[in-house]
């Protein structure tokens, strides 16, 4: 082992590049230079090896050395970089520093970020990049790995020489498509109206018309899947505006084709006034049941920064009936806003219509936002409530748990 | 992890490296608890040795957090070393390594080469208050108070709102000094104190008055003190400022609560323009009111009792004076219910003029302008702190003129017993004020105290001799 030592401290004090050969250092990717200062290194760790003495500064010399030609190719490079490139470069060293920065980002997405009001805004608007970015990076890799699995089955399938017999040519989704746009095309004759009302563009900023259009698209992809699907109208919808731009993007070729009116005219001028009904979270007027030959307008509002009333001036300025969904009557209410999203109204509309069931409808609240559905009247349930408290609390036990006993039985007794 | 005590080997790392759940991560999760447990600068040192020679690279994000472990440990040299590494390994770097480097560098020697930072910092976007603190700091510590002033006035210019730090930094060091110039500058952060309605803290406070009393030649003699209600100094006998606004002010203050409170995006809102008309003319036939009350609002401080009965308390005791009272409630109080009852509202009636709104609109914005249309004399009666219309007044300005204006004119309640026991608005305003030989500055005690509604009770009071 001595002689080892002797032996390869010999070969670094006569020549230096073999020992780096030797030692399998990633030669090829580093420049002469830095091999030369590392192997320097090297040597010096060596000859004191025994004591375990280490330079500390090393690593300075491996990042200052082997930079020469990246530093020439820095000066060659032209100096004045437009702001866009800037900013491309910055957002790159922010994600070298590990902030939640997109790894591509397209020309126009730089200009939004460039033309973000402030330092938060920025951030933000960055982080809603890169989450965008993971979420397309997963699913990409669930598509290949789903691919690679179909392959991999029929490859097996091939092998084992067994076919599949069908009785029908594998046409479900053209047909059920069919059907659908039958359906929908008789409710645009006797179906009845619902009514989206485009006129909040001015209320939101461009991604809550984004969204916005988003859940109108999911609304109208499950109105047409219904067994009896409403007759959809677009109303207040002008040409060349931002709403009307997004679901170009969205639907493509297919907005031609759409079986539901749109009109840049307002409701009340196609519906009698006294018909139509304006729903709205914010509404005194609670529903009661759905009413088969009122208009239902629903507002296509996203509102992230929860602007009360803009729904409900609109209708009072239009002297319109109004009411909002029975949400505290049927359920016990945790936490979160009253307005819901637009597809899900559509499902609990759409629920309502067919069955007439609140507690059904009322399944497409999102969970999280109720405790559970109200059984009983709302003031007993309080109370029971307040007994559980009391319970816990520990004041007087006894005695609650008494009573509690006493009005089951009474409960039962009148049941 | 703990961080180990000593500078590791290479085969060390590596072991402690294997055995950890995750190795990709291991530098980085390394490196944070040394920042964390603020680990001796060499043992990191040999960290990146290590990653040296294994990767031939040092990722950006690992140097810095080297970074912020030599900053924090005031490393001058090596902060040195890790821009120099960056600048030839980098073309530009990012806020994060900016932020630091300025930190690092404000505290040393070096501190001007901050002030290069910055500089570069500013090519790239707009520096925060932060770095603007640090720079500033270092000039005013080495007694550079012009370049300390000049930074100061290039942040207001770009709307930074400068740290309470950066403000007591100037009294601190500018301690002893003579200048009319300096001494002008300094009057200027106390009248933008002023404007601001920022009240300075304790040791703020303190830096304030040694100050004063370290002008050469000024005889300024500082004492804290408690003003009396009346709004009178206990030590130099003065009397504060009122809480009134200017005419041009109050007249500004009604049109942009009309503009942005009332009428907003959408009269529609809040109520509506049928509605707001008629409130208009039924004010305008009897004014002008001595005090609006918020009847709903009112209503409500004793929960055991009825609505009405508490409202018809406070009805009784404000309408001692034969003050001209003004009632807003809304519609659904005029159905007898169990809690309106209506002889009681009829016998109420009798005493203050009344206005229903409709129940769906929002009776607050009515009382604002009830009270502004009567003039500087009306206050009003709520427990709400109308946070929510303050926000809908657009610049911060016109937020300011609300504050000062509801601190004058806001009765606020307590209730004792069965007694209605009126706590008087303010008679004085609560904000830095000058006459030229004394100085009167609020001050907060604790650094943290920050309730937008609860102004200081205490005082420094500063006189000339």
């Amino acid at each position: 082992m001595q002689s080892a030592n002797v032996l390869l401290k010999k070969i670094i004090r006569n020549s230096v590049l073999p020992f780096a050969a030797q030692h399998g250092m990633k030669k090829d990717l580093f420049p002469l230079s830095r091999t030369l200062s590392l192997s320097l290194c090297l040597k010096q760790d060596n000859s004191a090896s025994p004591s375990g003495k280490l330079d500390l500064d090393a690593w300075k010399k491996v990042m200052k050395s082997g930079l020469q030609e990246e530093v020439s190719e820095t000066v060659s490079e032209q100096k004045e970089l437009s702001t866009l490139a800037a900013a491309r470069e910055i957002l790159e060293m922010w994600r070298l520093a590990g902030r939640s920065v997109p790894e591509n980002i397209t020309e126009e997405q730089l200009k939004t970020f460039m033309e973000c009001p402030s330092k938060s805004a920025k951030k933000k608007y960055l982080k809603y990049l890169h989450l965008k970015e993971l979420y397309k990076k997963n699913d990409k890799r669930k598509m290949d790995e789903k691919r690679e699995r179909r392959l991999e089955t029929q490859k097996q399938a091939s092998e084992t020489g067994e076919t599949k017999r069908n009785s029908f040519v594998c046409l479900w989704a053209n047909a059920m498509d069919k059907a659908y746009s039958w359906r929908v095309a008789q409710s645009m004759i006797f179906g009845q109206p619902l009514i989206f009302d485009m006129s909040y563009e001015k209320d939101m900023s461009v991604r809550e018309v984004a969204n916005t259009v988003r859940q109108i698209v999911l609304s109208e992809g499950c109105n047409r899947r219904s067994v009896d699907p409403f007759h959809i109208h677009f109303c207040n919808l002008k040409d060349d505006s931002l709403y009307h731009k997004e679901f170009i993007k969205h639907y493509r070729g297919a907005w031609g084709k759409l079986l539901i009116t749109v009109t840049d005219q307002c409701y009340t001028d196609i519906f009698p006034k006294d018909k139509l009904i304006y729903l709205t979270a914010d509404s005194p007027k609670v529903m009661k049941t759905f009413d088969h030959d009122k208009i239902y307008i629903v507002g296509s509002m996203v509102d992230k920064s929860i602007k009360t009333g803009v729904s409900l001036a609109r209708a009072k300025r239009l002297g319109l009936e109004t009411a909002a969904l029975p949400l505290e009557k049927y359920l016990l209410w945790n936490s979160g806003a009253k307005n819901l999203t637009l597809d899900q109204m559509m499902h609990i509309l759409l629920t309502l219509k067919d069955t007439g069931d609140w507690k059904k409808a009322l399944e497409f609240v999102p969970k999280r936002k109720y405790c559970g559905f109200v059984s009983r009247p709302v003031h007993e349930l309080k109370k029971t409530l307040n007994l559980i408290n009391t319970l816990k609390l520990g004041k007087r036990q006894e005695e609650a748990r008494r009573q509690f006993a006493k009005n089951y039985s009474k409960k039962l007794t009148q049941k | 992890v703990q961080p180990p005590e000593k500078p590791l080997q290479a085969e060390e790392w590596n072991r402690l490296r294997e055995s950890f759940q995750s190795p990709e991560i291991f530098e980085e999760v390394m490196f944070n608890s040394m920042v964390r447990y603020n680990s001796p600068i060499d043992v990191a040192k040999s960290l990146l040795t290590h990653v040296a020679k294994s990767n031939g690279d040092i990722a950006y994000n690992l140097l810095l957090k080297y970074l912020a472990l030599c900053v924090q440990q005031g490393q001058t040299s090596e902060i040195r070393d890790v821009y120099d590494i960056m600048k030839i390994r980098f073309r530009i770097l990012e806020s994060g390594a900016y932020n630091l480097l300025i930190k690092g560098l404000s505290n040393s020697d070096e501190w001007r080469m901050a002030l290069t930072l910055l500089e570069e910092v500013k090519k790239i976007m707009i520096p925060s208050r932060i770095n603007y603190e640090s720079c500033i700091k270092a000039a005013s510590r080495h007694q550079e108070m012009n370049l300390a002033f000049e930074l100061y006035h290039e942040m207001l210019a770009k709307d930074l709102v400068p740290t309470l730090d950066i403000l007591q930094a100037f009294f601190d060091f500018s301690r002893g000094m003579k200048g009319a110039e300096l001494q002008k500058e300094l009057f200027g952060i106390l009248l933008y104190l002023r404007e601001n309605q920022i009240y300075p803290h304790k040791t703020f406070m303190r830096s304030i008055k040694l100050w004063f009393e370290s002008i050469p030649g000024g005889n300024w003699r500082g004492h804290l003190t408690n003003i009396k209600d009346s709004g009178q100094c206990p030590v130099c006998n003065h009397q504060l400022e009122d809480s009134d606004l200017t005419e041009e002010e109050y007249h500004n203050l009604r049109e942009r609560i009309i503009r942005d409170v009332i009428h907003g995006t959408d009269t529609f809102r809040k109520t509506s323009p049928q509605e707001f008309e008629a409130f208009q003319t039924f004010v305008e036939n009897r004014l002008p009111f001595d005090i609006v009350i918020d009847g709903l609002n009112v209503s409500h401080i004793k929960p055991r009792r009825l609505q009405c009965e508490n409202l018809f308390d406070a009805v009784n005791c404000l309408a001692k004076d034969n003050a001209r009272l003004l009632v807003l409630g809304r519609k659904h109080m005029l159905i007898n219910s169990s809690n309106w009852k209506r002889e009681i509202m009829k016998e109420m009636q009798n005493k203050a003029d009344f206005f229903f709104a409709e129940n769906i609109s929002e009776d607050d914005a009515f009382l604002l302008y009830a009270t502004l249309r009567s003039g500087q004399h009306c206050k009003f009666v709520t427990r709400d702190f109308l946070r929510d219309h303050k926000a809908c007044l657009s610049d911060s300005l016109t937020r300011h003129l609300f504050r000062k204006w509801q601190r004058g004119h806001q009765i606020s309640k307590k209730m004792f017993l069965s007694a209605f026991i009126q706590q008087p608005a303010f008679s004085y305003d609560c904000v830095v004020q000058t006459t030229g030989d004394t100085w009167h500055i609020p001050y907060k005690d604790l650094f943290e105290e920050k309730y937008s509604y609860r102004v200081p009770r205490k005082w420094l009071c500063i006189q000339q001799q």
